[in-house]
């Protein structure tokens, strides 16, 4: 069956950036922003497309309602570079204060995600 | 001047395309304007909300309705 095409025209936007980094929290992060697209939070987007300047993305960034960013470890990478770019964040969840401590793992182990994602979604729900 | 206007079609698309069809007129500017619809070629210029507007190329905004004089600012600039 042919795929339905969906508008992306949504009364309220709200854009998921995640930090994506070389890390155990950095590919939760990732994890995390496709977990929260699929389920309606709000759209992923490319971070690294707002460090590189790159104008569609940095538009779609100021055409949305609120944008969340997830940065896996206090350097906060996302953040800034959403900042620095001249993009305020609404929401910064931070995935070292959620009891997981960072290491070399780049593959993320399903316990953590769960686990992480219903914190991340209490969060975000308050 | 190659104005697109992003979207797959709903009221708000339209409403972009009737916008600048409107400052077009009024300016009298030699433009081609292209509706694009489809969500991969939209997808292409970095464009994950629309509606969205793309003028020689270069993506003015998306995700909202601009204004008029917005638009025409962008157009006659």
């Amino acid at each position: 069956m042919a795929e339905e095409i969906k508008c992306a025209c949504d009364s309220t936007n709200v854009a998921l950036f995640s930090c994506s980094g070389a890390s155990n929290v950095g590919q939760l992060s990732n994890q995390l922003a496709i977990e929260l697209t699929e389920k309606g939070v709000g759209k992923m987007m490319c971070a690294v497309g707002i460090g590189g300047q790159v104008s569609g993305l940095l538009r779609s960034a100021e055409g949305c309602d609120r944008i969340i960013a997830i940065d896996g470890c206090p350097l906060n990478c996302t953040k800034k570079a959403l900042e620095l770019s001249g993009l305020e964040v609404d929401r910064h969840i931070l995935v070292t204060d959620l009891g997981i401590s960072k290491n070399k793992d780049l593959r993320v182990k399903g316990p953590e995600l769960a686990d992480t994602l219903e914190k991340v979604s209490e969060i975000l729900a308050n | 001047m190659k104005i697109e206007v992003l979207g797959s079609g709903c009221a708000k698309c339209n409403k972009v395309k009737e916008i600048v069809e409107k400052v077009v007129n009024e300016a009298g500017i030699d433009a081609e304007i292209i509706k694009v619809e489809d969500i991969n070629k939209i997808l292409d210029y970095g464009v994950m909300v629309t509606p969205g507007l793309v003028v020689d190329g270069d993506v003015k905004f998306a995700g909202k309705i601009p204004s008029e004089d917005k638009v025409r600012e962008w157009l006659t600039q």
